[in-house]
This record gives structure tokens, C-alpha cells and sequence, in this order.
């Protein structure tokens, strides 16, 4: 095995310490819980000259809720993000999504703002943030602003952030009562397992009738993707198992995947149809849809 | 001496101590808790790291090397190419026809040219780069259709058929013409990687000079010895090998171990300084022995009672680069083919073909997963049919005492395959089944048997040793060269010995198999390390408990045939009140000058064949096992899920139920792995998928529910108690009782393995009922 490129670490204990290092260094990565960036500097696929490990700036750990909208500090693992009754009951489909993301012992090592940071076009908690309308904070040495989860993605394993700059929270919106947002994978394996694609939905009911939907589709395309086609072919209708199997099918034109060891192009679009009619499903029934 | 009789007529009890129940295994502890040593931890910090430069074409002439570059880096401490090689530079098994390092030509994308010794990983590998080998690509064969075909490119000269086998026997032609259905198919099996947690590795430390200690991964120390005196032209006792603990093996170390210890060794013997080689995860996945792929075409045929009338199957096997283990995998498969059913009229033809691929070699199995998955296939189609139930025309064919195997021979007894199946049936309320449909996903039942000839092939003649000391505080130290590989085979032999001589379990240590001191077992492969081992440890443990109750019976003052040991103490039966303890009876006997050690030797009962029919007596006896399956199919996915497993063994005699179930449901993972998730894709001879991401295999998560193992038990004459070996018949039935399952879910036959989700689907669409 090829051993880990040398590099120099700082571990700083203030944000804005770490920012100013992200700043003033010229090669430069964060690094949090690590599963994925060591790996990828073993394999020579990301060299720098310094690494500024965040793990002590105990500021960006937690999960909190401000005026009905989840705050989850980036430093927050995955196996927190999993227990917590707040994901649970505020974003059930989150909570899905990380239950599928790699392994009990990956789980507990990296965040979910590593999983989103680390843009794989297969991340699992994407999908499920996407829809939910979730938002990162971003933070460098000139300030923090908020971007949508969806830019963050630039392609493959290629993220938006310039080099200075830091996810510190994930924020996602309470969302309106009526509705609900739902996750599906599918994998090679029941789990430890990149998705061959994977799915998640967003249905707001009034009544019977569809109000809004939200798509977003991984591993299907250079980034996770979302299908605003599908939003229009549910919007006034009654969600019926026939109005959403006719509104999944139409993902089979929408994407546009490529063949690799895990799966063919014809088969991840067919999955990709399974998959949403599925999340649909489970989304409009979390939304009250049918009683 | 009747083996299977040793309770009854030499220790004269009708209970047994420890033999038939499950322990807590003596080394267990010691692997929970991480303090076992395998052969990296032996690797003290600053040993030289060993490299080795591959070739990046499937078959290319070497033109030249220049190994300069190499040695201008710091770290780099020597370079070493096939003209370093001081003995021989062949490392081949069956045939001559693997160079150890290559000089004139490669032939797969992998094939060693160099081995480079430096100070550290990274000099190591920036070594290897730097070796520049001068090629010039051949046109390659990537499969054994175009191997096969006239003017093909030859991997080897000679031709790309390695060799053929074959058996004769009645007359097919007739048999077919009294068949009421006749079925025929072809049958594709894959590559599959061992997957052990532990890759290969070897540290091998110079002993002054003429001699060399090598501590390796390995299911063979004594071949490992042979192979490694070879590639140093030194004599076998200038070769020390230990087998370290090995983290899984399932065939691939008993290969591996040979060519990385002899790699680790030669870099030792030129540097002068000790060296180590450790194949991280992509080296083992891309460059090491996999199961053989093969393709099967099979014919079969059935009357209107379901009696199988005739087979005739024709046996293509993929060698890869290097024929390894191919003559006798070849052999398995033509000797097992009919599967456990008597059949009289039968014509089987065998060849091994080379290709510009990665070399295969053992597996768990060893040829019969792939048989299996054809012949047992074939006899659900036949049911179909017939309209028959397919365990009822099973139970029509299958072989009982008395029943003459594929090559002819007569087994007279220990044929428990009958009540394996009867009991799986009745356990699984097989004829009660019911597919049951839960949204868009469907279950499905499948059932199927297995039998497996134990240890080697070919009639190799088979003996195995062990040797035993009582040391004076009455504390036992048993050797064997068969390894323990993570399946416990020396454990059993420990409670063989313990059974015998009295001894509790925790007073018998068991040493790390060592050429220097244990004696030769042969290797531990074709799940013969408990029942060829085991033999060897009654052996030696009957003659140290003759010496035992010789000084006990006198200190006592009564007959031989009235002591008893146990508990590590000798009485009088019936009169347990006065008792020498082990510690005292191990001092008289030294005092007394009788031998505390001694050494077990077992010679299996001879077998032979005749090479123009095929038929004989292949092997001296066979392991039986059926399951039953029920699997959860998705059909808008194509995912398939083994949700529970029925398994039933014909073990002879369970020396430790736990044990056996730990093989078992470890088994029934891997095959779960082959059958339906394991894919080693390649593009032009390049393993597209090195490593755990993309070569998936089953998880814990993956695992079914099990009903209880049906252990049944028709003891071998001639071995330790009856026990038969379980290890590899374990894999065997499962592969097909999956995909049995999977047609009777949703009528759907892959031909072709593995039936991944997307294959499933495929097929579905394509065909579904």
C-alpha cells in the first residue's frame, strides 16, 4: 500500500483561527472525520502541502433547533446525526439517508458535512438535503453566507468552495405541515454500500390535491441532480399509485447516467424510476396524502 | 484399527469427555482481543519492504530491463530479476509453466519481472516505478472461446489446452434413449476472490549464512519449505518456515503462500538483512489465484420414475496464466460429475484452457461449486419435466451404502446424504412451501445436495503426522503442520487428543506449525486438516496413552484395562477415590524412563484409477451436505436476498458442533457472494474491481436467518471418532439451492453467474413468467 503523502498539520482551536490558516496557506484541505480525504491522499488523487484538521473547534459541533429549522454544526458525525431525536422527528428522511452512508465505524468518524463537502456524486445524505431545502453555511476569512446544498456539487468528487473556505452548519427548514420527504437507495449489498442510485422526494399535499414536489436523484449523474420535470407533472393532481407511476416513468428521459463497474446507464435509469416512485410513495404518505 | 471405534474399543467408556460437544475454542480470547500474531505483527519497525514490478500487459516479450533508475533512488536498497535467481526460476505446481521471476515473456497483467528491496513503502514503490522493463505486446487471449481457436496466440507453447480428463462409463446412448426427459444447458461460473481480512504476507529473516526462517500466511508450511529450497537451490533443511496465524485462507494461501514467501526469502538471502512482503488489498484482488471461472455444458436425462438414465457433460475450465491447481480441479469436477446420485451410464470430457489472465487456483470448493451449480440445475430442470418434485426425484437417484459414485466406485459406507436430505426437507416443511408476494417483491424455495470427495485428488497418496510430549508438570505440547486458518482444524485436534488421553483442554498447547520441529501433516486443503490431521493426533495421543496407563495401572496396582484418565488424572474405573494426577504420572513416567513424547503417523486407505476410463476409487471418502433456501426477490430491482438457510451435513462425527456451524454459515456468506454479488470485471486482462468498494461481498447485514444445523453423523472407518472434513462441502450445495430458489420465485434461470440485481433484471425482462 502506498503510504500517505507527507504534509503539515495544524490544528487550530478557534474558527477563526482556522479560517485565517485556510486563507494564508497555499495548498491547503480541512479535514474533519477523514474517511474520505486520507483515502484519496493515499491514492494520489488530492495532494497538498497542509491539512487543517478542524476537529478541536468544538463551536461547529451539535444539534440544535432555531426557530423550527435544524441546525447541525458541521463537525457533527454521522452516527449523530442518526440518534438524534431531532433529525428524527424534524427530518426523518435525513435520518434515512445517513443510516445508508458506509459502515458503523465510518459513520462514527465522518460528518455529514463531509459527506457533502467530499462531493460524490453517490452521497448519500444529498439527495435527502436537496429536497428538504437545505442549506449550507459557508465561512471564510471575509465572512459567512449561506448557499443551497445543491452548489456545493461542482462535479465529480470536485466541490464549489474556494480553498479558504469552510462548510460550518447544515440548516434545513422546518417544514410546512401537509408535507413530507422520504429516501430511497439501492445498493449492491443491505448496506456498507455506494448507491447505484439513489432517491429522494419532497410531496406538500392540500387536501388531495399535490401542492409542491421535489426530486433530486445520486448516482445517476456528474453530481447529485434535481428533476424540477417531475415538480410540474404532480403539482394540482391527486397522487395516485397511477398519476405517480406515470410521474416516476418520466425520469427514464430525464437522466442521463453513464456505464461503470457498478452498473449499466439503461439499468441506473431504470432504477432511477423505481427508486422516486418509491420515495414518492413513502414522501406523499409522510405528508398525509391518501387519509 | 477401526478409527471410528476408538471410544468403544480402546477407551473402553460410552460417554465422551469432550469430542461431540461445543467448547469455547482455546484461542479465541486471544483473537477477540486482537493479541494474536500474525505475520505482520511479527515485522519489526525498519525491516526492508519488499516490491514487486509487474507487467501492465496481458502477454508481452521482455525485451529488456534496466533496474539502474531503480537503484540511483536513496531508499532503494537492491533490485532482483530472474538472473539473481540462484536455484531454479520455476515456481509452477502441477506443471513447470510458471517462471518465479519472468525473463523471456509475461502473461497476464501482473506477471512478476522484478522484485525490489528497499528501505521503506514509499522507496519501495517509487522503486518499482522506476524499473524500466522494455516490452513488446503479443496479441493476447481473453477467453477460452478464442483460446480454443485455430491460429489462437499461444499463452504457453504447446497449446493453450494445459490437458484434458475424461470418464467412460456405460453407455450414454442408451441411457438417453430410455430418458422420458432429456435436458441440456450450458453453465457459466466466475472468477471469485478469496476476500481473507488478512492479504498475503511474509517476513523472512537471514540465519547466518545457508539458512533461512521465513514466518508467512500459508495453509502448507512443508510445500512452502519445498518452494522456497527451490528458488534458493538450497537443500529442505537449510528452510525454516512457521506459519504464522493466517486471517482467512479458503484455498487462495495455499497458492499465495509458496510465491510470496519465496519472494520475502530470496530478497533476504541477497541482502543479507531480514525483509518483508505484504500484498495490500489491490495486489491481492488484481495479481493473486481465484477461483477457476468454467464453463459447462451438461446433458442429462430422466425416465417417467425420474431415474437418472444418463449425463453427459463437457467441462471447459479457464487456467488463466498458469495451469496451478488446474489438473486437479479438472479432476474433481470430471470425478464429481453426476453430482450425489447413482447414474450408470455416463461420458464426461474435461479441459483446461490457458489464458492472458489472472491465474486461478484453490478455493473452497475446489472445482465442486461450479460442477454443482451445472449438475444440480440440470436435476431441478429434469423435475420440471417430469412434474415431479424435485426433492422427490432427487431422493429417486441418490447415492446410499451400497451406491456406485460418477467414476464407479462402491461406497459401503458413510453415506448419510439420504437422511441429510429427508431431514432438511421435513425441517423446511419443503412440501408445505409457499411463495409468498409482498408488493413487488416475491419468496422463492430451492433445494439442493452436494457431496465432496475429501482431501486430494488424482489418488495422491495421503498420510498426515503429529507429534505429542507430556512435559513434566503434566501440560501436553501438540504439533502438527496443519494450520490453523481461522476454521480451528487443530482445536479438533486438541480435543482428539484430550478425548483420548484424559487431558484437559487447557493443558494442551498447541505450537505454530514450524519445518524445524512439527512434523510433516501434508497440506491443510481439501478439508482434510481435522479428519488426515486429526488421525495423526489419535495416532500419537493412543501410543502416549498406552505408556500412561502402563505406569498408572502399576502405580495403582491394578490391570491396564481397568484405568481411567480424565480430568488430567488416572484412576481405577469405579473406584474414583485414589487418583494419580498428571503432573505426578508425568513425573514417573521421565523417572521411569519411558518416553513422554510421541509421534502419530496416518496413511489413508490406498485409491487409484484407471486413466483411460476415469474410473476408480477417487477418493477414500465423501462429506454429504443439503439446504434448503428461501430467498426474497425484488422484481422491480432484481435485488435478491437469501432469507433463511436450511442446512443439513453428513459430518461422520461432529467433533465440535459449534465449529462446524461456525464453517457452515461462513460458508453459506461466501456463496451467497458468488451466487448472487461478487463481480470481478476486467478490461483487457485488468482487474477493473481491486478491492472491497466494487468487488462487493456479503456483509454481516447480509447474513440470512438460519434454522439449526441438521448434523447427521455416519462415521468414516478410518478416521479420529468417524469426523469427516466440512470445510468445503459447506459452500457447495448453497450456490445452487439459490438459484433454485430464485427460478421458483420468479422463473427466471441465469445460466451465468453471478445474478446480480441488474443480471436478475434483465432476465426478467427479457423472460418472465
Amino acid at each position: 500500500m502506498r503510504p500517505l503523502p507527507e504534509f503539515k498539520l495544524h490544528r487550530p482551536t478557534r474558527l477563526s483561527e482556522a479560517l485565517e490558516l485556510m486563507g494564508a496557506l497555499e495548498s491547503v484541505k480541512p479535514i474533519a472525520g477523514g474517511t474520505d480525504l486520507l483515502p484519496l491522499m493515499r491514492d494520489r488523487a488530492i495532494a497538498v502541502e497542509d491539512i487543517v484538521d478542524i476537529q478541536e473547534l468544538h463551536e461547529l459541533k451539535g444539534i440544535t433547533v432555531e426557530d423550527g429549522a435544524l441546525r447541525i454544526g458541521a463537525l457533527t458525525t454521522l452516527t449523530e446525526v442518526l440518534e438524534s431525536p431531532l433529525v428524527a422527528e424534524i427530518a426523518p428522511a435525513l435520518r434515512e439517508a445517513v443510516g445508508h452512508i458506509g459502515s458503523v465505524q465510518t459513520r462514527n468518524q465522518g460528518t455529514l458535512a463531509g459527506n457533502l463537502c467530499n462531493a460524490s456524486p453517490a452521497a448519500d445524505s444529498a439527495p435527502a438535503l436537496i429536497v428538504l431545502g437545505a442549506q449550507a453555511r459557508v465561512s471564510s476569512a471575509r465572512g459567512s453566507w449561506k448557499v443551497p446544498v445543491q452548489e456545493l456539487f461542482a462535479g465529480p468528487k470536485m466541490n464549489s468552495l474556494g480553498k479558504d473556505e469552510l462548510v460550518t452548519e447544515i440548516l434545513i427548514p422546518e417544514l410546512p405541515s401537509g408535507s413530507g420527504a422520504a429516501f430511497e437507495k439501492l445498493g449492491r449489498r443491505r448496506g456498507i454500500t455506494l448507491a447505484v442510485v439513489n432517491a429522494a422526494a419532497y410531496i406538500a399535499m392540500d387536501g388531495k390535491k399535490c401542492v409542491d414536489a421535489r426530486i433530486a436523484l445520486g448516482a445517476i449523474a456528474a453530481t447529485p441532480i434535481r428533476l424540477p420535470e417531475v415538480k410540474a407533472t404532480c403539482k394540482g393532481k391527486e397522487l395516485t399509485p397511477e398519476a405517480i407511476e406515470e410521474s416516476s416513468r418520466a425520469c427514464y428521459a430525464l437522466v442521463n447516467p453513464v456505464d461503470d463497474v457498478r452498473a449499466s446507464a439503461e439499468y441506473r435509469r431504470e432504477m432511477a424510476c423505481v427508486l422516486v416512485k418509491r420515495a414518492i410513495v413513502k414522501a406523499h404518505a409522510r405528508a398525509g396524502g391518501g387519509r | 484399527m477401526r478409527y471410528d471405534r476408538i471410544l468403544e474399543d480402546l477407551l473402553n467408556r460410552d460417554d465422551f469427555l469432550v469430542v461431540g460437544r461445543s467448547v469455547v475454542r482455546t484461542d479465541a480470547l486471544d483473537k477477540v482481543l486482537g493479541r494474536a500474531k500474525f505475520t505482520a505483527d511479527y515485522v519489526p519497525r525498519d525491516t526492508a519492504v519488499v516490491k514487486v514490478v509487474r507487467s501492465p500487459h496481458p502477454h508481452a516479450l521482455i525485451e529488456g530491463i534496466d533496474i539502474e533508475p531503480a537503484l540511483e533512488l536513496p531508499g532503494v536498497q537492491m533490485v532482483l530479476i530472474a538472473a539473481d535467481i540462484p536455484g531454479e526460476n520455476q515456481i509452477g505446481y502441477a506443471l513447470p509453466d510458471q517462471p518465479f521471476l519472468n525473463d523471456v515473456k509475461t502473461r497476464f497483467v501482473g506477471d512478476p519481472v522484478a522484485l525490489v528491496v528497499a528501505a521503506d513503502e514509499g522507496s519501495a514503490v517509487e522503486g518499482a516505478d522506476a524499473v524500466r522493463v522494455k516490452y513488446s505486446p503479443l496479441p493476447s487471449v481473453l477467453d477460452t472461446v478464442d483460446a480454443l481457436r485455430d491460429g489462437a496466440p499461444l499463452v504457453h507453447e504447446g497449446g493453450n489446452v494445459a490437458l484434458t480428463t475424461k470418464i467412460r462409463k456405460g453407455d450414454i446412448e442408451k441411457g438417453f434413449s430410455e430418458a422420458e426427459a432429456v435436458v441440456e444447458d450450458l453453465y457459466d461460473t466466475p472468477y471469485q476472490d478469496h476476500m481473507y481480512m488478512e492479504p498475503e504476507a511474509a517476513y523472512a529473516i537471514p540465519e547466518g549464512s545457508g539458512k533461512v526462517t521465513v514466518i508467512g500466511g500459508m495453509q502448507s508450511p512443508f510445500l512452502v519449505r519445498e518452494k522456497v529450497a527451490h528458488i534458493l537451490g538450497w537443500n529442505l533443511n537449510q528452510v525454516r518456515i512457521i506459519q504464522a496465524l493466517t486471517g482467512g485462507a479458503f484455498g487462495g494461501k495455499d497458492d499465495m503462500g509458496p510465491l510470496v514467501c519465496a519472494k520475502a526469502a530470496l530478497a533476504a538471502v541477497k541482502t543479507g538483512k531480514p525483509a518483508s512482503l505484504i500484498f495490500d488489498r489491490e495486489e491481492s484482488v488484481a495479481y493473486s489465484n481465484k477461483r477457476f471461472p468454467a464453463r459447462i455444458r451438461y446433458k442429462s436425462g430422466a425416465d417417467k420414475e425420474g431415474r437418472i438414465t444418463a449425463i453427459d457433460v463437457d467441462i471447459t475450465l479457464e487456467c488463466g496464466a498458469f495451469a496451478n491447481r488446474a489438473p486437479f480441479w479438472l479432476w474433481r469436477q470430471t470425478a464429481h460429475a453426476a453430482g450425489p446420485y447413482e447414474v450408470h451410464n455416463a461420458s464426461i470430457d474435461g479441459r483446461a484452457v490457458y489464458t492472458n489472465k489472472v491465474f486461478g487456483g484453490s478455493f473452497r470448493g475446489f472445482g465442486n461449486v461450479a460442477l454443482h451449480f451445472a449438475a444440480e440445475s440440470q436435476v431441478d430442470r429434469l423435475a420440471g419435466e417430469l412434474g415431479m418434485d424435485p426433492v422427490e426425484l432427487r431422493l429417486r437417484n441418490i447415492l446410499k451404502p451400497g451406491s456406485r459414485t460418477t467414476c464407479d466406485q462402491l461406497l459401503d459406507h458413510s453415506v448419510g446424504i439420504e437422511e441429510c436430505l429427508t431431514k432438511v426437507a421435513e425441517a423446511s416443511r419443503w412440501s408445505s412451501r409457499k411463495r409468498k408476494r409482498n408488493g413487488s417483491k416475491v419468496t422463492g424455495f430451492g433445494v439442493s445436495c452436494a457431496y465432496h470427495g475429501i482431501s486430494t485428488s488424482r489418488s495422491t497418496p495421503d498420510w498426515s503426522a503429529a507429534s505429542l510430549i507430556l512435559n513434566q508438570d503434566g501440560s501436553m505440547t501438540y504439533r502438527t503442520g496443519i494450520c490453523e486458518l481461522g476454521q480451528g482444524a487443530p482445536i479438533g485436534h486438541a480435543k482428539i487428543v484430550a478425548e483420548i488421553t484424559g487431558a484437559p483442554m487447557e493443558s494442551i498447547r498447541i505450537e505454530v506449525p514450524d519445518t524445524d520441529s512439527t512434523p510433516n501433516a501434508k497440506p491443510t486443503h481439501g478439508s482434510r486438516g481435522l479428519m488426515l490431521g486429526g488421525t495423526a493426533a489419535a495416532d500419537a495421543a493412543i501410543k502416549l496413552r498406552e505408556r500412561m496407563v502402563n505406569v498408572a495401572a502399576d502405580m495403582l496396582g491394578c490391570p491396564e484395562g481397568e484405568v481411567d484418565l480424565r480430568d488430567g488424572k488416572a484412576s481405577r474405573k469405579g473406584e474414583p477415590g485414589e487418583t494419580i494426577r498428571f503432573p505426578e504420572l508425568a513425573e514417573e513416567l521421565y523417572h521411569r524412563g519411558v518416553s513422554p513424547a510421541s509421534y502419530g503417523f496416518y496413511a489413508a486407505p490406498k485409491r487409484y484409477f484407471d486413466p483411460e476410463t476415469g474410473l476408480g476409487v477417487n477418493y477414500s471418502v465423501y462429506t454429504f451436505a443439503a439446504s434448503v433456501v428461501e430467498v426474497e426477490v425484488d422484481t422491480e430491482t432484481g435485488l435478491c436476498e437469501v432469507v433463511k438457510v436450511w442446512p443439513a451435513m453428513d459430518v461422520g462425527k461432529a467433533i465440535d458442533p459449534l465449529v462446524i456451524e461456525g464453517q457452515i454459515h461462513g460458508a453459506v456468506s461466501q456463496g451467497i457472494g458468488f451466487t448472487i454479488m461478487e463481480h470481478l470485471k476486467l478490461r483487457d486482462g485488468v482487474v477493473l474491481t481491486p478491492g472491497f468498494k466494487d468487488y462487493v461481498v456479503p456483509s454481516a447485514l447480509d447474513t440470512p436467518e438460519y434454522a439449526p444445523t441438521i448434523i447427521v453423523e455416519e462415521p468414516y472407518q478410518h478416521s479420529a471418532f468417524g469426523a469427516k472434513g466440512v470445510g468445503e462441502p459447506a459452500i457447495i450445495s448453497i450456490v445452487p439451492a439459490i438459484t433454485n430458489a430464485i427460478y421458483d420465485a420468479i422463473g427466471v434461470r441465469l445460466n451465468k453467474l453471478p445474478a446480480t440485481a441488474e443480471m436478475l433484471h434483465a432476465a426478467m425482462r427479457g423472460g418472465a413468467r
